[in-house]
């Protein structure tokens, strides 16, 4: 504060001061970024999970394991779970589709057959159409326009079950009834909705669930409510504690959330390290300073600067760099963050860089974490005072009197 | 004016070693500086005029000797100790003026307020008020927000006297602070150091090569082999 004026003067008269600051604020931009994005994606990919599983999953064992139970028998296992809401019985199954109009197995046209997981749900769209006794199904965006079908297109869906120790083949005709886009990608490409009293049908399927989605309140833990669950069914005796039936959705999702996280950890560790370069800068910047300003330490120094105001004066003259280019840097990472989609377009020439196949999303999710970003402006200071310790500590060092003889 | 020093230095002694050879610059040299009193300090060029200006200004400490500053032993102070005590009670004006070239001259004179004791916020009104004054005292009211490069070389040596009297410190030490002027220049900013020197009471020790300039302090002495003494 007290050679503030003097601080302000070096600011305004060198731009290599500057220069060190826009070096911090590009790496603070980008980690801030990155940070985001990666946030964003565990966000969305944690809502997408919850949306679709719901609080927890309780997947049955089938008959000849023990199981069998009907849903009534869930419901009264689990009506005294605290925070229940819901419970929602699901049938899923896989099926091979082929092209528009084509015959599945029996087409040339259908040798490229996709595989489709069938979501038997209760809560379907409204569906009424009195020109076809064809069951309706919903299916994902990216599925029907790799597959071209269209709304009212009829679907032929072949699948495979056990009858009596043999494979048997399926056969089930849909008409499409629209299509469903999550923002999923991959949900989008592999997955169609049915009613599940339809497929139930298909597959003589009894009791008609092959899982069910429990929903809590919105303050339950779903971990602490997931173990509420399985101790309901275990005192019920539909579960036991060698065979738990409830998952909570996080385990459910385990590996892949882990794999974000840890990437997101990694990718923040690594690029901080090129705001450590840039805060590295400072080394060189204030110790050029100190070097060409050795005149102005010898006069502060004549007027009565103790040799820890200098050192105080060029360490937060260090401090003060990184802390506008943090800010800098952080109201850039914040711009890049909600203009990512034209960044990425003038990135690849007007081509999208981000491709759903591969990141699951159909666009790039963001999520600034504001304390993340403190962090991030934390250990950023915390790097700039230490690498600006050692010119400050060589400009307290300098005696006086040698400063004044070599003027 | 009190009869008591304000400075006293008794048997300085100060040996350098130049290249494996030890140069012996002052050999037992004292003085006593009154309050108020103006004193030349004359001598060949590499008499030592400088060297006892910085021990006498607590910027080196002597090998043998002792330097009172209002009654108290000084000469032996650590650097922090030393360098508060400046900020209080020595002002400096230098041959080269020593201008900080970042600072207006308004600012440049309020540096030592700045790094006195205290909390700067808290006094910063009436220290500007005071740098001000220094500023007007020396005839360069009008040119406070003006840079040194922006100032002749007289000018300059006004905010450097304004900027070394700002904290009215009890010792005033200026080394040839009209080496660098023109003769007229020089005599005008004679006649404005040692004025105001006495006005507000400072003990002041000019080193000069000038007997004109000698001519207008209270009294002389010169340097000769490492000893002091009072000019005829």
């Amino acid at each position: 504060m007290k050679l503030f004026p003097l601080a302000w003067g070096y600011l305004r008269t060198r731009a290599l001061l500057l220069l060190s600051a826009v070096a911090i604020a590009l790496g603070v931009a980008v980690l801030f970024t990155v940070l985001a994005v990666m946030n964003g994606f565990l966000q969305e990919l944690e809502q997408s999970v919850r949306t679709e599983s719901g609080d927890a999953i309780i997947e049955p064992l089938p008959p000849r394991y023990g199981g069998g139970h009907s849903l009534e028998d869930y419901k009264i296992a689990l009506a005294d779970v605290p925070g229940l809401q819901s419970l929602e019985p699901r049938l899923n199954y896989y099926g091979l589709v082929g092209r528009r109009g084509a015959r599945a197995l029996s087409d040339p046209r259908s040798t490229d057959l996709s595989g489709l997981l069938l979501q038997g749900k209760e809560n379907c769209p409204p569906w009424d159409s009195p020109n076809t006794s064809l069951p309706p199904l919903w299916i994902g965006k990216q599925a029907a326009e790799r597959l071209g079908l269209l709304q009212g297109d009829s679907l032929e869906v072949l699948s495979f079950q056990q009858q009596g120790g043999k494979v048997a083949t399926l056969r089930a005709t849909f008409q499409i009834a629209g299509t469903l886009q999550s923002g999923r990608f991959d949900h989008d490409l592999d997955r169609a909705l049915v009613r599940r009293a339809d497929l139930a049908d298909i597959l003589h399927h009894d009791p008609g669930f092959s899982e069910i989605s429990v929903r809590g309140t919105a303050d339950v833990d779903p971990l602490l409510f997931t173990e509420k669950l399985e101790r309901a069914l275990q005192t019920a005796g539909i579960s036991t504690a060698s065979f738990p039936l409830a998952v909570s959705w996080r385990r459910q999702a385990g590996s892949l959330l882990r794999a974000v996280e840890d990437q997101r950890e990694l990718l923040g560790v690594m690029f901080f390290f090129i705001v450590l370069v840039a805060a590295y800068q400072l080394v060189a910047t204030l110790t050029l300073l100190v070097t060409e300003k050795r005149r102005d330490i010898g006069i502060l120094r004549a007027l009565g600067a103790t040799p820890a105001n200098i050192l105080i004066f060029y360490v937060a003259l260090g401090g003060f760099l990184a802390l506008a280019g943090s800010v800098l840097g952080l109201c850039l990472g914040l711009w890049a963050s909600n203009h990512l989609e034209t960044i990425e377009k003038w990135l690849g020439g007007g081509d999208s860089l981000f491709r759903a196949e591969i990141y699951h999303f159909d666009h790039i999710p963001v999520a600034v974490e504001w304390v993340s970003a403190g962090w991030l402006v934390g250990l950023t200071l915390c790097a700039a005072v230490l690498f600006s310790l050692w010119p400050a500590w060589n400009a307290a060092r300098l005696q006086v009197l040698d400063i004044l003889k070599k003027r | 004016m009190s009869n008591v020093p304000i400075l006293s230095a008794h048997h300085l002694f100060k040996t350098f070693t130049l290249g494996g050879d030890s140069l012996a610059v002052l050999k037992g040299a004292s003085l006593d500086l009154l309050a108020g009193k103006t004193v030349a300090l004359m001598g060949a060029s590499g008499t030592g005029k400088s060297t006892l200006l910085h021990l006498l200004g607590l910027l080196d400490s002597p090998d043998q000797g002792t330097i009172l500053l209002d009654g108290k032993e000084v000469q032996n102070l650590s650097q922090s100790a030393s360098s508060k005590l400046r900020a209080e009670k020595v002002g400096f004006v230098f041959q080269q003026f020593q201008l900080l070239p970042e600072l207006s001259a308004f600012e440049n004179v309020l540096m030592p307020r700045r790094l006195a004791r205290g909390s700067w916020w808290n006094r910063r009104k009436q220290e500007q008020e005071r740098a001000k004054e220094a500023l007007e005292s020396v005839g360069l009211g009008n040119r406070a927000k003006h840079r040194p490069t922006q100032l002749s070389g007289g000018e300059q040596q006004r905010v450097a006297i304004a900027r070394a009297l700002i904290s009215q410190p009890a010792l005033l030490l200026a080394d040839e602070p009209t080496g660098n002027l023109d003769a007229q220049t020089g005599d005008e900013i004679l006649q404005l150091l040692l004025q105001l020197a006495r006005e507000q009471g400072a003990a002041c020790l000019l080193a000069t090569h000038s007997a004109a300039v000698a001519a207008q302090c209270d009294s002389t002495f010169i340097l000769k082999n490492g000893e002091l003494h009072p000019a005829p």
